[in-house]
C-alpha cells in the first residue's frame, strides 16, 4: 500500500515538477525580457534564450547520466585503484579466454539475430497483409514485444527445461523429443547449439517489431509499380523480392540496425538463463560479472568500452538512415 | 530497563529449565553491572534470525541491565564499510564471513579482542586451533591478533539420505570415504542411482560443486594445504587440488552414479534436486548439501523418519581426522566500549549458546554447551558433527576473491562436469586468479 502511495507521489511530483519548471521558467523569462511594443530586441533575445531553457533539464540529465559516465568509464578502463595503468586492462582483456569466447558469441548473435528477425518480420509483414485474419496474426507476432527480456527468458527456460531420467519432461522441447521416442537432453548445456537456442528467444521478441515497421513501409509502396509489374507478368515471388523489397530498403536498414544495436547490448536473456555458462558468455554479461560479482570495476569498464565502441558506428548509421527516411 | 522488568519477558525463566547452564548466567550477572549503559550491534541477521538473536541477547540485558540496540541488514557488508568509513561504526559488528573483517582489521578499523581469546577458543571450541586461525588477522602494523569471535556456525559436510530407502535395500551408513565409494558402486550395481548432484542455481550456477571440492580437499589433504589453496599460496591447478576435483568427478561424472546422468548435473537446479530423495521410486539415495537445503524438502517432510543425514566421512587411509566444512558469523569490536567487551564475554558463557540452540538455525562448536539444549534432533545431529570435528575450515569459495570464489570457480566446475578435464578446468581458474589485480 505504501509503495503505491509512493509511486503516485513520485508521479505527481515528477510530472508536476516538470510542468512547474517550464511554466515558471517561461514566466521568469517573460518578466525579465517583456515582449513589449518599442522593445523589439527583447523578443529576439528571449526567443534565442527560450530553447535553451527548455533544453536545459535534458542537457543536464544527459551530462550527468551519459557524458560523465562515459569519461568515468574511459578513466576506469585505463587505471587500477585510481592509478593510471595505461592499456594494462586492455592487454589483460585480449588475453582472457572468456573475453574471446564472449566476443565470438557476440559476433554469432550479431550475424544471426538481426538477419533472422528482419527476415521473419518481412515475411510475416507480407503474408499477414494479404490474408483476412492478418490482424490477429500480427498481434500474436507482435505480443512478445510487450514482454520484458527477463520474462521471455523465464518462459523459454521452461521450453528448454530438462528433467532427469524417466520423469515427466516439463520442458516443451524435451516433451516433443521424448514423445517422438528420442532421449531428453539438457539443451542449454550443449556448446554452440545453446547459443542458438538463446538467440531464438531474441528473434521471437524482435520479429514483431520488424514486422510492424516493415508492414507500414510495404503499405507505403505505390500500387502502380506493383500493378505494372504484375501486368508485365512478374510472379508474386519476383514482385516481392524485386519490386517491393528494394523500395523499402531504407526501412529494412533501420530495422536491421536497431536490432543490431539491441543485440550488441544483449544481457538479460543470457544472464537469466545460463549466466554465460556452457560457453554462452556474451560481452555485457561478462562486464556485469567483472563489475558486480568480482567487484573489479576497472575490468568491467574496459569491457563496457569495447561494447560502446562496437555500438557507436552502427548507431550513427542508424540515426542517419532514420533521418533519411523522414526526409 | 530494570533487571527485574527485563527478566519477565525472557524466553525461559532463569533457573527454570535444567537443560540450561543457569550457573553461567548467574555468575555473569553477578560480575557485570552495566545498568543504564548500552551497546550497538549491527549484523546480517534479519527476519527469523533477528528474532532468535534478540531472544538470546535479552539475557545479556537482563543480566547486566545494559541495553542492546541491534540493527540487521540484508546488505550488511556494504553497510558496515560505509558506517566505518564515515566514522560512525557500531560498537560490535557481526560479519557473515571473515574476509571483510580481515580487510577492516588491516585498515585499523577493528579492535583486537581480549588477550586470552585465543586460549579460550582453543580450550572451549572443538577444533579450537582452526577457529583461532580463522579469526586471527594482521592489524594495521602487521601485528597479528585475534579480532573475531566465531558464534553461530553452519555445517556443510552433510550427506542427506532417506532412512527408509536405506533400510529397504539393506544399506548402512558409511563411516569412511572408502565405504561411501563402495556403497556408491554397490547402489549402482543394484540398479538404483546413488546421488543427486545438481549445480543449477540461476546466475550462481556451479556453486554446489565448490562445496563438494572443498569437502574433498579437506579429506585428501592436510588443512594446511587447504589454507594455502585458499590464500593462493599454491596454484589452483596444483596436482593436489586437481586430485580433489577428480575425486568430485568420480561421483559427478559417472553417468550411472548421478540422477540425470553426468549431463544433467550441470543443468538441474539444486533446489529441485532434493525431490529425488523423496520420489517413488526414489531417483537417488544420497545428496551432499549444506543444512539450509531442508527448506527445499517437500512440505511435511519429517526429519529422522523421511530424511536424515550423516557426516561426510573422511578417508580411512589418509589419517586426517574428522574435518568439517562450514561457514559462520564472526563477532568483532569496531568501537571499543566496556559494554561491547562485556558482550563478547557474555558470548563465552554456555547460556549464550544454549538459549539460541533451543531455538532455530544455530549451531555451536562450544564443547561446554549442553547438546540437550538443541531445539530439535536435526540441529542436535549437526551440532554433534561440529563438536566432534577435529578440524574446521571455512567455505573456501567465500574466502577467495569474488572473481574466483563467485565466478571462475563456479564456471570451471560447470565446464568440468560438462566434460573438461580437471587439469584444464583448474588451469582456467588459475589463469584468472593470476591475472587478478595485475
Amino acid at each position: 500500500m505504501t509503495q503505491i502511495l509512493f509511486a503516485l507521489l513520485t508521479i505527481v511530483i515528477g510530472v508536476g515538477g516538470c510542468l512547474a519548471y517550464f511554466y515558471l521558467a517561461n514566466m521568469v523569462l517573460d518578466r525579465v525580457l517583456p515582449p513589449r511594443r518599442g522593445r523589439p530586441e527583447n523578443l529576439r533575445r528571449s526567443s534565442r534564450i527560450r530553447p535553451w531553457i527548455f533544453l536545459a533539464p535534458a542537457i543536464v540529465l544527459l551530462g550527468v547520466y551519459l557524458v560523465y559516465p562515459l569519461f568515468a568509464s574511459v578513466w576506469l578502463s585505463l587505471s587500477r585503484d585510481g592509478e593510471f595503468t595505461g592499456l594494462a586492462n586492455y592487454i589483460w582483456m585480449v588475453q582472457d579466454p572468456k573475453f574471446r569466447e564472449s566476443l565470438f558469441n557476440n559476433v554469432l548473435w550479431l550475424i544471426f539475430v538481426p538477419t533472422l528477425s528482419t527476415l521473419v518480420g518481412l515475411v510475416a509483414a507480407q503474408l499477414t497483409d494479404s490474408i483476412k485474419w492478418g490482424t490477429i496474426a500480427k498481434s500474436l507476432i507482435f505480443m512478445p514485444m510487450a514482454i520484458s527480456f527477463v520474462g521471455a527468458a523465464v518462459i523459454w527456460k521452461f521450453i528448454y527445461e530438462f528433467r532427469a531420467g524417466d520423469q515427466t519432461q516439463i520442458g516443451l522441447l524435451n516433451a516433443v523429443v521424448t514423445s517422438l521416442g528420442g532421449e531428453p537432453q539438457a539443451w542449454l548445456t550443449l556448446p554452440i547449439v545453446n547459443t542458438f537456442f538463446l538467440m531464438i528467444i531474441m528473434v521471437w521478441m524482435q520479429a514483431g517489431f520488424a514486422m510492424v515497421l516493415l508492414s507500414a513501409a510495404l503499405r507505403g509502396i505505390p500500387d502502380e509499380t506493383i500493378e505494372a509489374a504484375i501486368l508485365d507478368g512478374a510472379s508474386p515471388w519476383k514482385v516481392f523480392w524485386r519490386i517491393q523489397v528494394p523500395q523499402i530498403y531504407g526501412t529494412i536498414a533501420v530495422v536491421w540496425t536497431t536490432i543490431t544495436i539491441m543485440v550488441l547490448k544483449i544481457f538479460d536473456i543470457v544472464f537469466a538463463i545460463t549466466n554465460g555458462q556452457w560457453g554462452t558468455q556474451v560481452l555485457a554479461n561478462l562486464m556485469y560479472d567483472w563489475s558486480f560479482r568480482a567487484g573489479d570495476f576497472n575490468r568491467g569498464a574496459t569491457i563496457a568500452i569495447v561494447i560502446m565502441v562496437a555500438v557507436l558506428p552502427i548507431m550513427i548509421w542508424n540515426i542517419r538512415n532514420a533521418q533519411k527516411e523522414e526526409d | 530497563m530494570a533487571t527485574a522488568a527485563g527478566a519477565q519477558e525472557l524466553l525461559y525463566q532463569p533457573g527454570e529449565d535444567p537443560r540450561f547452564n543457569w550457573q553461567s548466567y548467574e555468575d555473569f550477572a553477578a560480575t557485570h553491572d552495566l545498568q543504564g549503559q548500552s551497546v550497538t550491534i549491527s549484523g546480517p541477521w534479519t527476519a527469523e534470525d533477528e528474532v532468535t538473536f534478540r531472544r538470546t541477547f535479552e539475557y545479556f540485558e537482563a543480566a547486566t541491565g545494559a541495553r542492546v540496540d541491534y540493527a540487521g541488514s540484508d546488505s550488511f557488508e556494504q553497510q558496515i564499510v560505509i558506517d566505518v568509513n564515515s566514522g560512525s561504526p557500531p560498537d560490535i559488528a557481526v560479519f557473515p564471513q571473515p574476509g571483510l573483517a580481515r580487510q577492516l582489521a588491516g585498515q585499523g578499523r577493528l579492535t583486537p579482542l581480549a588477550d586470552d581469546t585465543a586460549d579460550w577458543l582453543r580450550e572451549n571450541y572443538a577444533a579450537g586451533d582452526s577457529w583461532v586461525k580463522l579469526v586471527t588477522f594482521a592489524g594495521p602494523d602487521g601485528q597479528e591478533a585475534v579480532y573475531g569471535f566465531p558464534y553461530k556456525i553452519d555445517v556443510k559436510s552433510l550427506v542427506f539420505y532417506s532412512p527408509e530407502n536405506f533400510k529397504a535395500l539393506g544399506y548402512e551408513i558409511p563411516r569412511t570415504m572408502e565405504a561411501l565409494k563402495a556403497l556408491t558402486e554397490r547402489m549402482a550395481d543394484d540398479g538404483v542411482t546413488p546421488w543427486c548432484i545438481a549445480l543449477g542455481s540461476g546466475s550462481a550456477t556451479g556453486w554446489p560443486a565448490t562445496d563438494w571440492v572443498e569437502d574433498l580437499m579437506l579429506r585428501t589433504q592436510p588443512p594446511e594445504v587447504y589454507d594455502q589453496w585458499v590464500a593462493h599460496e599454491i596454484p589452483f591447478d596444483d596436482p593436489r587440488v586437481v586430485e580433489a576435483v577428480n575425486e568430485f568427478g568420480w561421483f559427478a561424472k559417472t553417468d550411472r552414479f548421478v540422477d540425470g546422468g553426468a549431463g544433467g548435473v550441470g543443468w538441474i537446479d539444486h533446489r529441485d534436486s532434493p525431490q529425488g530423495l523423496f520420489s517413488i521410486p526414489p531417483r537417488c539415495m544420497m545428496m551432499h548439501q549444506a543444512s539450509f537445503i531442508g527448506s527445499f524438502f517437500p512440505t511435511g517432510t519429517e526429519f529422522g523418519a523421511d530424511v536424515d543425514f550423516f557426516y561426510m566421512p573422511p578417508f580411512e587411509t589418509k589419517d586426517l581426522g574428522d574435518p568439517v566444512l562450514g561457514a559462520g558469523t564472526t563477532f568483532t569490536i569496531a568501537h571499543d566500549t566496556p559494554v561491547a567487551e562485556a558482550f563478547l564475554e557474555f558470548l563465552r558463557t554456555p547460556i549464550a549458546h544454549e538459549i539460541w540452540m533451543s531455538q532455530t538455525g544455530f549451531l555451536t562448536p562450544l564443547t561446554t554447551a549442553n547438546l540437550d539444549a538443541y531445539g530439535d534432533p536435526t540441529l542436535r545431529g549437526m551440532g554433534e558433527i561440529l563438536v566432534n570435528a577435529t578440524t574446521f575450515r571455512f567455505d573456501a569459495s567465500d574466502l577467495m576473491p569474488g572473481a574466483i570464489g563467485a565466478g571462475a570457480f563456479w564456471t570451471a566446475m560447470v565446464d568440468f562436469v560438462a566434460g573438461q578435464s580437471a587439469e584444464d578446468a583448474t588451469g582456467t581458474i588459475e589463469a584468472t586468479w593470476e591475472a587478478l589485480g595485475r
